[in-house]
């Protein structure tokens, strides 16, 4: 047993980094393709996807690897643009949405069909959001179904509470500040009668009931806090919340109705033009590399360019994929110890990091300053401009300086010294002898870029501020419980890649008391900003209260942003209509080999701006019906308006 | 003889529940669990997760629950690879490193003893000298840097074989070398080692002054004592080769059992480091014993009771 132990597995990067050095010296530059270049004679793909899958169970998995896989098999209401991850019809041809924003109907295309010919109908739909939440199947995802309606309850074993007379107590008689659920919003919302009207409909758009845990044990430590709710229970039947209650309705054969509880912040097939795919499970970057180059698959997932490797493959401008993701790097504080628990210790922190610098050393990264990654959500950004040019005036503060968060060090030393630890010059750089650096450490989980940019970051301080913070780092699952914990002292190292096209998967990661974020910081006001804006149906105005609440989270310096990764894989030319979209999720039916070398892939830094008529016709195809639907709804708006002036 | 096999047998069995007790008592030491990532659970969905694998129950039951499937050969499943067991992911995984570790056994035994023996029948020759440089280098050229650059070689520079994954003859040449390459210098080392010393022992003089011809001397007195270090030296080898090494199994994209192992320790994987590590641990001490046999049969000066 000795030859499999850890050293040699750590052995394995040192091997990277030698065979990647060794590469790098023999492949010339001279050719414009990297490697062996030549379409496949069948027209199969082969993609390189990551680790091994854990499953084929579409509800059971949470990796990307695996999503990519699932996005093969199985098709579902809406796919991904092939660009932008916008939602674009599948098997839903066309969807409508009611006034309030929390009620979804989709209309199923009538010759969607199973690989065994049987066709997929509404009950589908149903079922399978209703299997995902079964709490013995124990999704580690399920969560992100809590939105819909009694969803939660269901899976987390709950029961109504029926009196005698067969009436539900309702939530909103036992309303308890509960930072944990949002707030039922206040006006009840107004019965929409999309797709018809039906007992169950009339259900779910009820007040909402109230539930309480079936377990014995969970509800006694309920009721032992709450007087009025262990009176209310008192000789009541419970009745278990089950799959039927969740907010979701085969209203038709083909059309699906799904219940929120408060508007959908976010909202989301198969192969097209291949005859294949094969997915190849391999994590090991230069085995992949040397793969690639012999020509024996056609593409990579992301990140999977090793760093020594960078210099030498971004000159081949036709096959490498540098563009942002949907993906943050940054350091969060643990701020209730001290030093950290000073706001302006953690400030001068944030602003002695020179990020372009950073992102210059790293290559593949954008500097960040901020909690949502740059260059993703245009409209977001739009907004947030303009937020932020308010509030900068709301709180005096002048826009040059906010500017200058990217890299400040004097207005960092001068911070550090309110705080109480004067910064002095000392020969030609600086020292901080009072600050308690045996208080505070970087601590990452181990992985060889996590090192490069911990110790970056490390030296910036020093050299900024005279503070050698010491470095520590952790195998991952080990890691992991000492984040969640707070159980670190000054930094922790984290990434994050939203789970959906929306700035709210970065934002929510404060919001309640769950304590994701992993600071030990929470802030009611915060919650309720970003309530506010959850519960605003106008996508723009929604827009300005979440970037309210990235001004405000902004200010509290509870993370350090670092920067916005890059996607950093490639392809070979001739596979098309396959971009480096922020999510690396890849809509396989726009994808295809082109044999015509004439129309291979070049300089695909405008691969985004380009368009690609046969990926267009495709995405055509799909969008039609949903496009006649809006289109004739507006031509009835504009009547509506034409009469009401006459 | 007999008895001695037995007992060493049934010794096994104890031996490897103490093992797997010793493993899971670190595992549940680690922090961290199989479920745990970047991103946090609410306490419904973790709840949901530690009853359906019974993690909810008090640790003693868990281990006695544990222990009386594994002594009924079930492992369960796997907590990271959804309904498969671990059964399966061992007997699905273990034919690939099998392969490789057993054709590089082979290699390294047939190269290794030659150059072994010719080394030492020709000592302080070019040839002794050639052959124990080459297997110096061998020993301290760790199969890291000699499987890339084989695949620089061959799979880069060349295009004559592909620089990884299972498929074919030609996929297993790379892997193979490589993984044979430590192995066949240590043989001859150990074997021209073994040889020199046998040669210059009594029972080869009187051989020889019986008037056997040399080759019968060698072949039937001499490699019987002589390759006793060998012995010794491959049965632990033969079972950590056909467990799988990680390193070749990365390099060359090989779905062995060795980087299952890895993965499972660094998932947290329970029952699937239970099972690899029983397996392993059993695959070790059988071969140990084949081992301390077949001294017997190669010197007959060893007897067992």
């Amino acid at each position: 047993m000795a030859r499999i132990n850890f050293k040699q597995y750590r052995l394995v990067i040192a091997l990277i980094i030698l065979s990647s050095f060794l590469a790098s010296c023999t492949s010339s530059a001279t050719s414009r393709y990297f490697g062996q270049t030549a379409a496949p004679q069948d027209n199969v793909l082969r993609y390189v996807t990551g680790s091994e899958p854990e499953s084929l169970d579409t509800q059971f998995v949470t990796g990307q690897p695996e999503a990519r896989i699932m996005m093969a098999l199985y098709d579902g209401l809406v796919e991904y643009h092939p660009k932008t991850m916008e939602p674009i019809p599948a098997i839903a041809e066309s969807w409508e949405i009611g006034t309030d924003g929390t009620e979804y109907l989709f209309h199923l295309r009538k010759n969607a069909k199973f690989s065994n010919g049987d066709p997929i109908t509404a009950k589908d739909f149903v079922y399978t959001f209703r299997r995902g939440l079964t709490p013995e199947f124990a999704a580690r995802n399920a969560y992100l179904a809590y939105y819909l309606k009694y969803a939660e309850a269901y899976n987390s074993g709950q029961s109504f509470v029926k009196d005698a007379s067969g009436q539900f107590l309702l939530k909103k008689d036992f309303a308890e500040p509960n930072p944990n659920q949002p707030a039922e919003t206040a006006a009840p919302s107004q019965h929409d009668t999309l797709g018809g009207d039906s007992e169950f409909h009339r259900f779910l758009d009820s007040p909402e009931r109230l539930y309480v845990p079936s377990d014995e044990k969970a509800r006694a430590k309920i009721l032992e806090k709450d007087a009025k709710l262990k009176a209310a229970l008192e000789g009541k039947e419970l009745v278990p919340v089950k799959a039927e209650d969740i907010g979701i309705e085969a209203v038709d054969d083909y059309t699906v109705r799904i219940k929120l509880y408060q508007p959908a912040p976010f909202f989301l097939g198969l192969l097209g033009l291949l005859d294949g795919i094969e997915f190849y499970p391999l994590d090991e970057q230069t085995t992949m590399m040397n793969l690639y180059k012999a020509g024996r698959v056609d593409a990579l997932y992301n990140h999977t360019v090793p760093a020594a490797w960078n210099e030498n493959i971004r000159q081949y401008k036709d096959e490498y994929l540098l563009h942002p993701e949907v993906a943050t790097e940054f350091y969060v504080i643990s701020v209730k110890k001290p030093p950290m628990d000073n706001l302006k210790v953690r400030q001068a922190f944030a602003l002695a990091i020179n990020r372009e610098a950073l992102a210059e050393f790293r290559k593949t990264i954008k500097p960040l300053t901020d909690m949502t990654p740059e260059g993703i959500f245009p409209k977001y950004e739009e907004a947030r401009k303009k937020v932020y040019a308010e509030k900068l005036k709301e709180n005096n503060i002048p826009p040059e300086e906010w500017a200058k968060r990217i890299f400040d060090p004097e207005k960092a030393r001068k911070l550090m010294t309110e705080a109480g630890y004067p910064v002095q010059k000392s020969g030609s750089g600086y020292s901080t002898p009072t600050f308690p650096v045996d208080k505070v450490s970087i601590t990452y989980n181990t992985a060889e870029s996590n090192k490069a940019v911990a110790e970056f970051v490390q030296a910036q301080w020093k050299q900024n501020l005279g503070i050698t913070v010491p470095l520590k780092n952790l195998e991952f699952k080990t890691y992991l419980p000492m984040l969640s914990a707070v159980e670190y002292e000054g930094f922790g190292r984290r990434g994050w890649v939203g789970d959906y096209m929306d700035p709210f998967t970065f934002l929510g990661l404060f919001y309640t008391t769950v304590n994701e974020g992993a600071t030990g910081w929470w802030d009611p006001k915060y919650d309720a900003i970003l309530n506010e804006a959850n519960n605003t149906v106008d996508p723009q105005k929604r827009f300005e209260k979440l970037a309210e609440a990235e001004f405000y989270l902004a200010q509290q310096q509870i993370v350090i942003p670092l920067s916005t990764a890059g996607t950093s894989w490639m392809k070979k030319p001739y596979v098309k209509g396959f971009y480096p979209n922020p999510g690396t999720m890849h809509a396989w039916k726009f994808v295809y080999i082109e044999r015509d070398a004439n129309k291979w892939d070049a300089n695909v830094d405008n691969i985004m701006k380009d368009s690609d008529p046969a990926v267009d016709a495709q995405i055509s195809l799909l969008t039609a019906t949903q496009e006649q639907m809006e289109k004739s709804k507006t031509t009835e708006t504009d009547k509506v308006t034409a009469a009401a002036a006459e | 003889m007999l008895s001695f096999i037995l007992r060493r047998l049934l010794i096994i069995i104890p031996m490897a529940l103490l093992v797997v007790t010793v493993t899971w008592g670190l595992i549940r030491i680690a922090p961290g669990n199989f479920y745990s990532s970047e991103k946090k659970l609410p306490a419904a969905v973790e709840a949901n997760i530690q009853k359906k694998y019974g993690l909810d129950k008090p640790w003693y039951q868990q281990y006695g629950i544990m222990m009386l499937n594994i002594l009924k050969l079930d492992f369960g499943d796997s907590l990271k690879y959804q309904g498969q067991s671990v059964n399966e992911i061992i007997r699905r995984h273990l034919p690939y490193s099998a392969t490789v570790g057993i054709l590089a056994y082979l290699l390294a035994l047939a190269i290794g003893l030659t150059a072994g023996i010719i080394a030492a029948l020709k000592q302080n020759s070019a040839f002794d000298y050639g052959s124990m440089a080459l297997a110096m280098l061998g020993l301290s050229l760790p199969n890291f840097v000699l499987g890339p650059i084989l695949v620089l070689a061959f799979a880069l520079g060349l295009y004559i074989l592909p620089p990884a994954r299972w498929g074919g003859i030609s996929s297993l040449i790379l892997p193979v070398i490589t993984l044979a390459a430590i192995y066949m210098a240590y043989i001859a080392r150990l074997t021209r080692a073994g040889m020199l010393e046998v040669m210059r022992s009594d029972y080869i003089r009187t051989a020889r002054a019986k008037g056997l011809d040399e080759k019968t001397v060698l072949l039937k007195h001499g490699l019987r004592g002589g390759i006793i270090p060998v012995v010794s030296f491959t049965g632990p080898a033969l079972a950590s080769l056909l467990a799988g090494t990680v390193v070749v199994e990365k390099v060359f994209a090989i779905p062995g059992l060795g980087n299952i192992f890895i993965q499972a320790v660094l998932n947290r994987d329970e029952p699937l480091i239970l099972g690899i590590v029983a397996f392993l641990s059993i695959l070790i001490m059988i071969f140990n014993l084949a081992v301390d046999i077949s001294y017997g049969f190669l010197d007959p000066r060893i007897r067992y009771e």
